[in-house]
């Protein structure tokens, strides 16, 4: 019996060729240019911070007394504090407000945009000049207070605080969520917690970041009224020790950067609940 | 189950009335469909009975009790939404425990419940996922879902098929009709697609400018219509204008023609000008041969286009009664072509008149 083989002619797999991507030089070079605008004061600050030591001493010696001063502890949880308590005003006194407003009165958005700017518009020095005597009339005690600091940073966090919830609540359809929460019977405070408030959870992480960002980084006002927050500190140790004002100004750096990988990772959590929808 | 009745619903915006004391009966278990085209006020009657919205006067009763004075989260109506408004940060399931998690069934009840209304909307595989992982025609079945959870008295339904595409729409009201028969819920249905309103619905309201035309079963609605706008709205309609000879006859003029009019609602008074509204699948076409008259009865006309719609074609005509279309079967227009002369005859019986 004939045997009849089909040499099976095996398709050549296709090849495709890997579609280089060519960035443009001009692309490349316009990128390092930026980088070394940002990266070069930094090498130099790290530079700075580990020089002046004497032979033999600990490359990171200012470091270490920056560490051991106990009046960084201080002046840094003073402002985590601080931060903290503006962050939590912001959100109790913004997240409803802004809510209402784009729910119920849509018309006043113009208003609450041209308010949100005020804080660009008047300078920290004019505000503390007029605020330092209201307080006073109160209470001298209220002025010492650091809560009071934090209450004056919700105003300076004010615009980024509501363009970030504006923008978190411009791209939910709102109204709808609302109404369909309504019709299965959910109230408007149980609506707002359990349906918008996860949905505007990158608004609300990216706000909270500015305003902690606001808040450890004011200088003018914490000054005036006679709070060492961390970055009084940070200008007192300068005046004294560059070395370790230097040193100072690197660990604040790293910390402002360690908070924002914490809350952009917090922000992709919520993130992967959210997105749009597959057509049909 | 439950009666809905609208009396005398009024609602404006500035000056534009969007509600003209409407008013409207719906019996318990019925599937009514709100039809009309944009800004006809269709919606905002449905947003009023939901409780979103609220009437400048008149009432909402619900098994004859006005329900009015109470919020929407008091109301106890399902409602489905045109836009996809499922919680993007609950997956289908959470959605549909929702409305259960706030009447405070266990977490047992409300896992049966969801299970069992995402089974009955084929949709018991995708439980887990969000509304991101789902297409529009799953999100509009969850919502739906979501919607019939908390056993409402009253489902209301506003567009939700409309950003849908043709295919998953046509599944789709049939899945909603089916649910509804199932559930024998009382169920309003807003929408401007005539052909899913009559397909799905019990009767139908023909809405305009904040008022109900014309109620009445599909076919009513669609061999009846009774008024010129619902004539125009629904369907594609033949409108030619006639003089009436007589009233006892039904006897009308229309062109060369004398037509007869079996109209039992005919009472318009001899000389009055006249609507005359027939629907191109009433409208009867036959070859003529060259040179010759059309039979008695009949009368004649050239064609002007032929449009294929499938089963059937459109024809265009040009008659001295005004132009018309004509819907034949496909393979009757094969004998047709530009210019064709034909003898053109009316389903008298398929003629409605409407004074002008």
């Amino acid at each position: 019996m004939a045997q009849v083989t089909v040499a099976a002619s095996r398709p050549k797999p296709h090849r495709f060729r890997r579609a280089r991507s060519r960035v443009p030089i001009w692309h490349v070079a316009w990128l390092a240019l930026a980088a070394l605008v940002f990266l070069v004061p930094v090498y130099s600050v790290v530079q700075f911070s580990l020089s002046g030591i004497v032979p033999g001493q600990n490359p990171f010696h200012w470091y270490l007394t920056v560490f051991d001063d106990s009046g960084f502890k201080s002046a840094f949880w003073l402002s985590v504090q601080i931060s903290l308590e503006t962050v939590a005003a912001s959100l109790i006194l913004m997240v409803p407000t802004v809510f209402w407003v784009h729910l119920r009165l849509p018309g006043l958005r113009p208003v609450m945009d041209l308010i949100s700017v005020l804080p660009f518009v008047i300078p920290p020095i004019v505000l503390i000049v007029g605020l330092a005597p209201f307080l006073k009339t109160f209470s001298s005690w209220l002025f010492v207070r650091p809560e009071v600091l934090s209450l004056i940073y919700v105003v300076f966090a004010l615009p980024f605080m509501y363009r970030a919830l504006d923008a978190g609540l411009r791209a939910i359809d709102l109204r709808t969520l609302v109404e369909a929460a309504e019709s299965l019977g959910a109230s408007l405070p149980r609506t707002l917690m359990r349906v918008i408030l996860p949905n505007l959870r990158a608004a609300i992480i990216g706000g909270s970041l500015l305003t902690v960002a606001i808040a450890m980084g004011e200088f003018t006002i914490a000054s005036i009224m006679g709070f060492t927050t961390f970055s009084v500190y940070t200008y007192n140790i300068g005046t004294s020790t560059a070395y370790e004002g230097v040193a100072l100004t690197f660990i604040s750096l790293l910390l402002v950067w360690g908070a924002m990988l914490g809350l952009y990772l917090l922000g992709r959590g919520g993130r992967s609940a959210a997105g749009v929808a597959i057509t049909n | 189950m439950a009666t809905v009745q609208l009396r005398g619903l009024r609602r404006t915006f500035g000056n534009v009335v969007a509600l003209d004391h409407l008013d409207l009966d719906v019996h318990s278990g019925e599937f009514v469909s709100l039809l009309g085209p944009s800004g006809c006020g269709k919606t905002t009657a449905l947003r009023i009975i939901a409780g979103f919205e609220w009437p400048d006067s008149g009432e909402v009763l619900v098994n004859g009790e006005d329900v009015l004075g109470e919020p929407a989260n008091k109301r106890n109506m399902g409602m489905v939404f045109q836009a996809y408004s499922l919680f993007p940060n609950m997956t289908a399931q959470q959605n549909v425990e929702f409305g259960l998690r706030v009447r405070k069934q266990s977490r047992e009840q409300r896992a049966k419940r969801a299970r069992e209304l995402l089974e009955l909307v084929g949709l018991a595989s995708a439980m887990s996922r969000y509304p991101r992982q789902l297409s529009g025609g799953q999100q509009q079945r969850v919502a739906l879902a979501r919607s019939l959870a908390i056993e409402p008295s009253v489902l209301l339904l506003d567009e939700p098929l409309s950003a849908l595409d043709a295919k998953v729409r046509v599944q789709l009201r049939e899945e909603v009709r089916r649910i509804q028969l199932e559930l024998g819920i009382t169920t309003l249905y807003v929408t401007h697609d005539q052909e899913e309103a009559l397909s799905i619905s019990d009767r139908v309201a023909v809405m305009s400018e904040g008022r109900v035309e014309q109620l009445g079963t599909p076919a009513q609605i669609y061999s009846g219509p009774r008024t010129a706008f619902v004539a125009n709205f629904v369907g594609t309609m033949n409108k030619l204008e006639a003089t009436v000879i007589s009233r006892e006859d039904r006897t009308v003029r229309c062109g060369p023609v004398t037509l007869s009019v079996p109209d039992p609602t005919f009472s318009h008074a001899p000389g009055e000008t006249v609507e005359l509204f027939i629907r191109p699948e009433d409208v009867r076409l036959e070859l003529l041969s060259n040179g010759g008259s059309p039979p008695a009865g009949l009368f004649e006309g050239r064609v002007t286009s032929l449009t294929f719609l499938g089963p059937v074609t459109r024809v265009g005509l040009t008659t001295d009664l005004g132009p018309l279309l004509a819907d034949v079967s496909s393979a009757v227009a094969l004998g047709l072509a530009a210019d064709t002369v034909v003898a053109i005859g009316l389903d008298s019986s398929s003629l409605r008149s409407i004074a002008l």
